[in-house]
């Protein structure tokens, strides 16, 4: 997929896997690529950017925990912010996917005014 | 075992690049530095120094990255200068009210204000309110900004209106703490000298301190403001 057109819609991707449940940065990119099925495969560090803005929109909280590994890890869990604003993208989104779709739909006859 | 040294290097150059940040490259350094060897170790080839190349290579470049984090440094020190600046006005207030209160606790007899103790008093009055105004407004305006996901134009003319709001503030708070130590230094010439005078003097002395603080804060700001612009100005990745 076309890595501008993913862009736009990084904040409602990263929203829509972490309201499953709290992950860090890595989970959170390999939760993408498998619920995307590979289609989304930006650079990596490209979500980065994207989970501390919407920490400092008040969108996500972060906490520092001690991975398995021993090192410090940071996880992020959406808050009720985040929850009610996901909730709206999503339902803008639904109206924008609707109004493509039906553009986009075959077989629908219509006659040129020439 | 993996040839230390390709995962540090890169986090070490990203770190690099956010130095316009040190909190924030810090946090951000360690963030990628577990990502790196958990992607490392999550390789299936068994190459631990081709793993690491893979995982940074897969990262992307540190320098478009750093660039993306410009916008939420700004919008962080933003938001820590607004709250900084209310709690600037209200420790002047603090600062202000305890000096007062300690003329009325000692009964302290004061030299004549006169009409230029008058008009003072009226600059510092009507200064004070516009600080808190002011400040409560920039504050208000920037918490209100949404966030973009890079430093748009839009975006850098709301920070360059939260600046100048600040700036305003500032101006009125210093207007405001001037006046007030030409207040003192009028109540105290007429007065009795004494150890206790310094009270008045350190309060007065606060005032200065922090509205200092706050040009220094905001002076930081606006330049952070214009080095960040540059590097954000870079091609994203």
């Amino acid at each position: 997929m076309e890595g501008e057109m993913l862009k736009g819609h990084l904040d409602m991707i990263v929203l829509a896997v972490l309201s499953s449940g709290p992950a860090h940065g890595y989970a959170v990119i390999e939760e993408i690529k498998r619920r995307s099925g590979g289609a989304f495969d930006l650079p990596e560090g490209t979500v980065y950017p994207v989970l501390h803005r919407l920490e400092e929109a008040g969108l996500l909280a972060a906490r520092w925990v001690s991975a398995d590994s021993g090192r410090r890890r940071r996880v992020y869990s959406m808050t009720k912010r985040g929850v009610r604003e996901l909730g709206e993208r999503r339902a803008v989104w639904a109206q924008f996917s609707d109004a493509v779709g039906s553009l986009f739909k075959e077989g629908r006859s219509w006659q040129s005014p020439a | 075992m993996a040839e230390p040294g390709v995962i540090s290097e890169f986090v070490e150059r990203l770190a690099r690049e956010l130095e316009f940040d040190a909190s924030l490259a810090r946090c951000v350094r360690q963030e990628v530095e577990d990502h790196l060897w958990e992607a490392v170790s999550a390789d299936p080839t068994a190459d631990g120094l081709e793993a690491e190349r893979r995982a940074v290579a897969n990262f992307g470049d540190p320098h478009a990255i750093a660039a993306q984090f410009v916008v939420v440094s700004l919008a962080k020190r933003g938001r820590r200068v607004g709250l900084g600046a209310i709690g600037v006005i209200a420790a002047v207030f603090v600062a202000m009210k305890a000096r007062l209160t300690w003329y009325a606790a000692m009964a302290y007899s004061t030299g004549p204000m006169g009409a230029l103790g008058g008009a003072v008093l009226s600059i510092d009055r009507y200064a004070f309110w516009l600080s808190i105004f002011v400040g409560m407004g920039s504050w208000m305006y920037i918490e209100s900004r949404r966030i973009p996901a890079a430093l748009t134009p839009q975006y850098r003319t709301q920070l360059r209106r939260f600046l100048l709001l600040c700036w305003v503030a500032t101006g009125a708070l210093g207007a405001s703490v001037i006046s007030d130590g030409v207040l003192t230094a009028l109540r105290l010439s007429g007065g009795r000298w004494s150890f206790e005078v310094l009270v008045p003097l350190v309060s007065v002395a606060i005032e200065v301190a922090c509205a200092g603080g706050l040009v220094a804060s905001i002076r930081g700001m606006t330049q952070r403001t214009a080095s960040a612009g540059r590097l954000a100005a870079m091609p994203r990745v």
